[in-house]
């Protein structure tokens, strides 16, 4: 396999592992983190893919500003899930 | 029981969905079937007709312009909703005194530091847009990102200080109003509507105004939707 | 990305908590888009800007305005929803599921 391919290939185990992770996990806190991973790998899997705008929006909005707002939310509301 | 149910149905939709994904042509090639039509003649005649090398800003601000402005409505829309639900007017328990958490001196320094390379950055980006990766959304993004960075740091009640409301009003409808005139102002003069001049500088122009626009837009539609909910923490 | 959207949907169905809804939503959107940038890339292309040295084959430059227009509303919708629960949370008291659809004594 070329490069190329194990690249991707390891991006994508890795987008699906986060996103598992992200199910299981009962502390939002660590799930809002973990969505910035997510959003991070994705940016990457953006780049490899040839879309620099692309990436730069979801790496700005995504790990960015999306994590701002949810840990505004979970101050409110609670932080554990029952 | 529940969870069982949903994890079938999951699963059927996912295996469905597989069936109906591998039909599509495998992606990568460059003689698909998605690049031929529409693409191949954006991309041929994209730098003459919209005046922008980065052809995914031509196709925004030019070719899809319409789609443009459904998204800015759509911004300015839930910013809207977010204002009306009016979170820092309702309270149920005891009036308690904001707390301001004491921000670390690193933390203080490194923005204080940093925020003007930032804001140099966004504005490279949302100016270059056409020429280079970038492009007003993305732009705007990182200025309203660092405006919330500084309201963290400084204290929101500096924040709010800095951004008078009569005119913070009329600067967040501003990407909405100058998309509506230039796709009035294309009507009018021109037939149809986002029509762009013939001189090549004037079309440039127009889409950096464009971009602009868009770019403080986002910027206070992020700042809005971080005041209100900030200020709903200290209820 | 099938299999990202199928782990979103079953976030969406099965958690109690709100906010859990919320992050599995933005997981099934994200994995929407990246089917669309997917179908519009170009294996060893380059991306869609010219005069900066890049020869065709360009990956499709259509795939990508739709993908960020995407991006945006779900940023949108999901600082609309946010707010929706901190006022949920305010006026009824939690953000689960059952407990909300509990009837009122």
């Amino acid at each position: 396999m070329s490069p190329n391919d194990v690249f991707d290939l390891l991006i994508l185990s890795l987008l699906i592992l986060s996103a598992l992770a992200i199910a299981r996990m009962k502390d939002l806190a660590a799930a809002v983190i973990l969505f910035s991973v997510y959003s991070f790998a994705l940016c990457l899997l953006w780049v490899h893919r040839g879309a620099p705008d692309v990436a730069m929006t979801e790496a700005a909005v995504g790990a960015g500003i999306t994590a701002v707002l949810f840990f505004y939310t979970l101050a409110r509301t609670g932080r554990k899930e029952k | 029981m529940r969870n069982a149910l949903a994890l079938v149905v999951v699963i059927v939709l996912a295996v469905l969905m597989m069936a109906g994904v591998s039909q599509l042509p495998p992606p990568g090639s460059p003689d698909g079937a998605v690049h031929r039509h529409v693409a191949a003649h954006y991309i041929d005649g994209g730098k003459e007709a919209a005046g922008a090398p980065n052809l995914v800003t031509a196709v925004l601000l030019n070719y899809r312009a319409l789609d443009t402005y459904g998204e800015v409505v759509v911004i300015f829309a839930a910013l809207i909703a977010v204002l009306a639900v009016g979170l820092a007017g309702h309270s149920r328990g005891p009036q308690r005194q904001p707390e301001e958490l004491p921000v670390s001196p690193v933390v203080d320094l490194v923005v204080r530091l940093m925020a003007p390379f930032i804001a140099l950055f966004a504005l490279f980006m949302i100016l270059e847009g056409h020429v280079l990766p970038g492009g007003g959304f993305q732009g705007g993004v990182v200025l309203g990102a660092l405006m919330i960075l500084l309201g963290l740091v400084l204290g929101p009640r500096r924040l709010r200080r800095m951004l008078p409301t009569p005119a913070l009003f009329w600067t967040r409808a501003v990407a909405l109003l100058a998309f509506a005139l230039a796709a009035g102002a294309g009507l009018a003069l021109a037939g149809w509507l986002f029509a762009l001049p013939e001189q090549p500088w004037l079309r440039e122009l127009i889409i950096v105004g464009l971009e602009l626009a868009i770019g403080i837009g986002a910027a206070l539609a992020l700042v809005g939707f971080y005041l209100s909910l900030e200020a709903d923490r200290h209820r | 990305m099938v299999i990202l959207f199928a782990i979103g949907l079953y976030v969406v169905l099965t958690k109690q908590n709100l906010v859990k809804k919320i992050i599995g939503l933005n997981i099934m959107e994200t994995a929407v888009f990246g089917l669309i940038v997917t179908s519009g890339m170009v294996t060893g292309g380059s991306p869609p800007l010219l005069g900066q040295g890049l020869e065709p084959p360009y990956a499709s430059p259509i795939a990508h305005a739709l993908v960020l227009t995407g991006i945006v509303v779900a940023l949108s919708v999901t600082a609309l929803a946010l707010v929706l629960i901190i006022r949920v949370k305010a006026e009824c008291g939690s953000i689960e599921l059952d407990e909300l659809l509990e009837p009122d004594e």
